[in-house]
Formats: structure tokens, C-alpha cells, sequence
């Protein structure tokens, strides 16, 4: 019947997006499921210019990316169901609800890309509107182009943190102040220092320690931190501001593959718990691999890296593509290792290579 | 009139019969009992390991206390019915007041809370050294404050600051405070936790929270975060309209 697919994919952003080219390319029949009205995940708010080298796109934004592969996918025939709901996971069936309607999609091979989501804070008011997301201001700006307020501070100084309130001055909006409570700014040096020249106050040692207002945040007190993350006293300040953005990190999206049985480990450095996986990917279950945030909290540049890795296993698991393969998949891994080099990377690149022992581990336990 | 029959408060005189002298009170921690008023009841006697309290045959005598017996070990404070005894020890620059309480929530080491008189009157500031809540105590905690060594003969109660709500989960407006209770009340996971107060259940389906709520219950736990596993994963994992799932399925 027509919902036999060769491969189907849970989440149409870059990964997703990237797994699906590299399959269809193989002559894989391919689908991809997302439950937003648009494809491209977070890529279509990105507006900023990717890092890497030339062929990870470094220069291009990373909208301009997003529909470089939309129209790849296109070109190849990947069928994209928007405004559809993967809702579960059942041995080798997709559970979608498309247009209200449930369809259990037969799949040989499942590729979860599902990403991630913000991490929340809580401290007293979190809860007031205009305390937020800083995925969600980039929506506001990026995408649906209104500001969320005017006066804004930003929790938070990974690259996040960061660009969203480069991209917020951008916008128009004030940044009064960009917070960290560590004693050193997290994310790049160049987009600290895009936002400081700005005259953005880059503040470490310092979190929220509640936000205040009457239906709506009005300011928000900040506190000064020791070096264990303990309030100083008397060292807080009030900032008059209609808007929090909280940028402290993602969580990758993990219940389809807990659902399914994929067997899990705990890496801080990735952002919690991720699936296991092996070198093409492939999760602790035969036929189901993962891609992008959902194995570990990184960068689209490395999501798309992985999904193209993905893609390509996949396919050539059922035979697409099978000959060139290892060769396509060594090409893959070598770009992704350079996206992962460096100080930045070595954290990510050490916990990747844990995941690797560790699935490795998993199978000869098995044998 | 003065005094605990007309206002609940000990007057000047009735303490006075009760409070230890200076000099014992900067040799250590020493009980005050301030029960003046002759009620048949006995427990402190036996609950004093040292013979320190002596009430005697007519259970309805004011107990007697040996302040050179009494070692302030406080075992006496949660065997009083009348909740009338506390622990004072103004041997250090700060004084420490062991008193009963059965108020929840219960408060947590390191809170600073605001000391009250035994008019219920705030009389300073306190900090929670200790909050004992051992099971033979009975359910009525004896939780330790530091005050002002002015301040030892004057604070009996102390009141929680008035905390804003932290909430943690956002869709069911389950706040902090609940969490840790429900985790105090034995929900060590995050399932649990879900069952016992809905965190998680909402609209997001514990995207939002579930994050929260496991460090919540790493700290109170003593657990690594890797050991706080997320609640089960089931189906479906968004939210969509019962009627959907429950109308025509087109298996194969």
C-alpha cells in the first residue's frame, strides 16, 4: 500500500532534512513528518552566518541553508508531511496523525530526528509573560518579524544567549544586560564581542534571582555570584525591562526512542540523557537511527553532518547506494570531526567518541 | 492580666520560674520547659535519658528539672504533648534554639526565616541550622535555629519567608515547594513525582519541567542527575484529541 516507505523520518529540520536528501539520492523511497507548518526547524530562524569551511556552508545563513535543501529534497522526490504528529513508535511502525487523521506508517528503516528543546530556569516570576525562550524570541523576530519588547535582558551567554541578542539589536529591541552565572561567557569570543561593541553589558558571576511584575515582567532583580554559585550579599541590582529571554541550554527530544527500546546514556556535555549509537548512527535497535540534537545538543552544521550519515547507512542498508557507501560515509565523518575540533569542540567530540565505546560495548555484551 | 491563662503568653513572672539562669545558660545547651501550669502529663520524665526531669507520682506536678543533669540533647522536645519545651544554648557568639514544629511545609537547613516571640510577634531573623524529622519523633519535627544570642530567651516560632511560588511545571501550576514536598513524602521519580502532583501532565507534556523536576529530586535525593530517569515514555508523546486516536485506524 502507499504508506510503505523505504525510510521514514521523524522532524524536517536540518537533519531530518539532510538524512532525506542523502536517502532519496540513493533511490530510497523517503518521508519525512514534522509537526510544524513549515520545514527546516530552527534553520529558517537563523539568521546569522554559519562557522566551518566551505563545505559545511560556513558564510551562508542558515536560512539561506534551509532552503537549499528544501529544494534538493524537492528535486528528489522526498514526500514531506507537514502539520503531522509522529505520536509514537512501535517496533518497525510510525504512529502519525496528519490532517486529524491517524495513519500507522510501515517503515523499513526509521531515522528519529527530532531535535531538542529549551531548557527552562525557575526562579521566582519565570512564569510572567514576557519571561521566555530565546527560541522563541527568534521566532517572534526572525521569522514572524515583531518584537517581543523593547527593553530586554538575556539569561544565558552560549552562542544562543548570544546571538539572540545580537540578533535582538538587530531587530531593534534595547539588550540591557546579557547574564551568565559562570565566571567566564560560554559561547564564541566573536559573538560576545559583536554584542559588546553594541554596548551590550556582558555580565558573569551573575544569574536572575526573580523576575517581578504585575501581569506582565517589569524587571527583574539580579544577583551577584560566588564561586559557588552562591548570591553575594548585597550584590543586587534591579534592571527595569519588559522581556526575559532564557537561553540556558537544550535538551534533546528523546521519547520515540525511549518508547522504542533504544538503550540510553547519560552525557552532561550532549544535554542529558542520549540514545546510543554507532558509527552510521544506527541506534541499540536494528532499523531505527538517530540524528542531530536528539543524540547530543550541538550545531545544524554537525545535524546536518549526522543526518547525511544517517541517510546514507539507511539507504545503503537496504541496498541504495550500497557500493559507494563507506567511501560516501568516510567523507561525512571527516567533515563532521572538523566541525568538532578545537577548544569548542573538544567537549562534544569527546562525549561523541564515549557514545561510540559505549554502543560498541552494548554489542559485544550482546553477543 | 498577664500571664499564659489570659493571653497564651508566659508573663514576665511565670517565666522567670522557667528560664535558666545566665550562668547556665552560657555553660551549654540546657532545656526550658515552660509549663507552668499543673496538668496531669508526664512524658518528659521518661523521655529524659539523664533523670534530668523529675515530675514524680502526681502526674499533675509541674516537672522539676536538673539543669546540672540536663545535657540539652533535646530528646524531651517532641515527647511534650504541649509542645512547651525547646532546647537554648547561649554558649557562642550566636544563640541556638532546638523548638518543635508541625507546620508543613517544613522548613529546610540553610532557610532564613523570620524568628517570632512568643507572641507570634517577628522578633529577627533566624536561620535554619537543623530539621530533624526522625521517626520517633512522631511526626513533630524539631528543627534548630540560629539567632542573636539577645534573642535566646525571646523567640519560640519563626515563620517561613513568605516565598514567591516557583512554579516548575507551567501547564498544572505545580510550584517548587510542592515538588520537594511530594519528593519528601517519598516520590523518588520523576514518574512519581508526575503521579503525585501532575507535574508533567500538562499541554507540553513535560517538556517544559521534566528537566526541573529531576535535578529537584537529584538534590533532594543525593542522586547523580544520570540516575534520575525521565518518567516512561508512552504514546502518545504529543497532544492530540482523543477522538483522533480513538476513530478508524487504517492498520495495513
Amino acid at each position: 500500500m502507499t504508506n510503505n516507505y523505504d525510510i521514514v523520518i521523524a522532524g524536517a529540520g536540518p537533519a531530518g532534512l539532510a538524512a532525506a536528501v542523502e536517502a532519496a539520492r540513493r533511490g530510497a523511497r523517503t518521508l519525512v513528518v514534522d509537526e510544524n507548518t513549515k520545514p527546516g526547524g530552527q534553520l529558517f530562524k537563523q539568521i546569522h552566518k554559519f562557522f566551518g569551511s566551505h563545505e559545511h556552508k560556513a558564510g551562508v545563513r542558515g536560512f539561506a541553508i534551509g532552503e537549499k535543501l528544501l529544494a534538493e529534497a524537492a528535486e528528489l522526490g522526498v514526500e514531506v508531511w507537514l502539520n503531522s504528529v509522529v505520536w509514537g513508535l512501535f517496533a518497525n511502525k510510525v504512529a502519525v496523525v496528519r490532517g486529524g487523521e491517524q495513519i500507522t506508517l510501515a517503515a523499513k528503516k526509521i531515522i528519529l530526528a527530532t531535535g531538542a528543546s529549551e531548557n527552562a530556569v525557575a526562579f521566582p516570576g519565570a512564569a510572567l509573560p514576557g519571561v521566555m525562550g530565546a527560541g522563541a524570541i527568534q521566532t517572534m523576530i526572525n521569522v514572524h518579524r515583531v518584537l517581543p519588547g523593547k527593553r530586554v535582558v538575556m539569561l544565558g551567554s552560549g552562542n544562543v544567549g548570544l546571538i539572540v541578542a545580537y540578533q535582538l539589536l538587530q531587530a531593534g529591541a534595547e539588550v540591557v544586560a546579557l547574564v551568565e552565572a559562570a565566571s567566564a561567557i560560554g559561547g564564541y569570543g566573536v559573538h560576545a564581542a559583536k554584542i559588546r561593541r553594541a554596548g551590550v553589558p556582558i555580565l558573569v558571576g551573575t544569574t536572575i534571582a526573580r523576575a517581578f511584575g504585575r501581569g506582565q515582567v517589569e524587571g527583574v532583580v539580579l544577583a551577584k555570584l560566588d564561586e559557588s554559585f552562591q548570591p553575594v550579599p548585597g550584590g543586587e541590582t534591579t534592571l527595569a525591562i519588559d522581556t526575559v529571554g532564557i537561553a540556558v541550554g537544550l535538551t534533546p527530544l528523546t521519547e520515540l526512542a525511549w518508547m522504542a527500546g533504544c538503550q540510553f546514556v547519560f552525557s552532561p556535555r550532549l544535554g542529558g540523557h542520549v540514545p546510543l549509537h554507532d558509527a552510521d548512527m544506527e541506534t541499540t535497535l536494528s532499523g531505527v537511527y538517530v540524528a542531530g540534537d536528539i543524540t547530543g545538543v550541538e550545531e545544524a552544521s554537525t545535524a546536518m553532518e549526522e543526518g547525511r550519515l544517517a541517510g546514507i547507512a539507511a539507504a545503503a542498508a537496504l541496498g541504495y547506494g550500497a557500493a559507494a557507501a563507506e567511501a560516501d560515509k568516510a567523507a561525512v565523518r571527516s567533515r563532521m570531526d572538523v566541525l568538532r575540533s578545537g577548544p569548542f569542540g573538544l567537549g562534544r567530540r569527546t562525549a561523541k567518541a564515549e557514545i561510540l565505546a559505549q554502543r560498541k560495548e552494548a554489542a559485544s555484551c550482546r553477543e | 492580666m498577664p500571664g499564659v491563662k489570659y493571653s497564651g503568653r508566659l508573663s514576665d513572672a511565670e517565666l522567670a520560674a522557667v528560664l535558666p539562669p545566665a550562668e547556665r545558660l552560657a555553660q551549654g545547651p540546657v532545656a526550658v520547659i515552660e509549663c507552668v501550669q499543673s496538668i496531669p502529663c508526664n512524658p518528659c520524665e521518661k523521655a529524659c535519658p539523664f533523670g534530668a526531669i523529675t515530675v514524680g507520682d502526681d502526674i499533675t506536678a509541674l516537672p522539676a528539672l536538673d539543669r546540672a543533669k540536663c545535657k540539652g540533647c533535646g530528646l524531651c522536645i517532641s515527647r511534650c504533648p504541649g509542645l512547651a519545651i525547646f532546647v537554648v544554648d547561649a554558649s557562642g557568639d550566636e544563640a541556638t534554639i532546638m523548638l518543635p514544629y508541625e507546620y508543613l511545609p517544613l522548613p529546610a537547613a540553610g532557610d532564613v526565616v523570620d524568628a517570632l516571640d512568643r507572641s507570634g510577634k517577628p522578633a529577627g531573623t533566624a536561620r535554619v541550622l537543623k530539621v530533624n524529622t526522625a521517626a520517633g519523633l512522631e511526626g513533630t519535627a524539631v528543627v534548630t535555629l540560629a539567632v542573636p544570642r539577645k534573642l535566646a530567651d525571646i523567640v519560640r516560632n519563626f515563620r517561613p519567608r513568605g516565598r514567591d511560588a516557583i512554579y516548575i511545571c507551567r501547564c498544572n501550576e505545580v510550584s517548587e515547594a510542592e515538588i520537594r514536598q511530594a519528593v519528601r513524602e517519598g516520590a523518588r521519580t520523576v514518574a512519581a513525582v508526575k503521579l503525585a502532583t501532575r507535574a508533567g501532565m500538562g499541554l507540553c507534556q513535560g517538556r517544559t519541567c521534566r528537566r526541573l523536576v529531576s535535578r529537584i529530586i537529584a538534590e533532594e535525593t543525593g542522586q547523580h542527575p544520570a540516575e534520575v530517569l525521565p518518567a516512561t515514555a508512552r504514546p502518545p508523546v504529543r497532544t492530540l484529541p482523543l477522538g483522533t486516536l480513538a476513530g478508524g485506524e487504517d492498520d495495513e
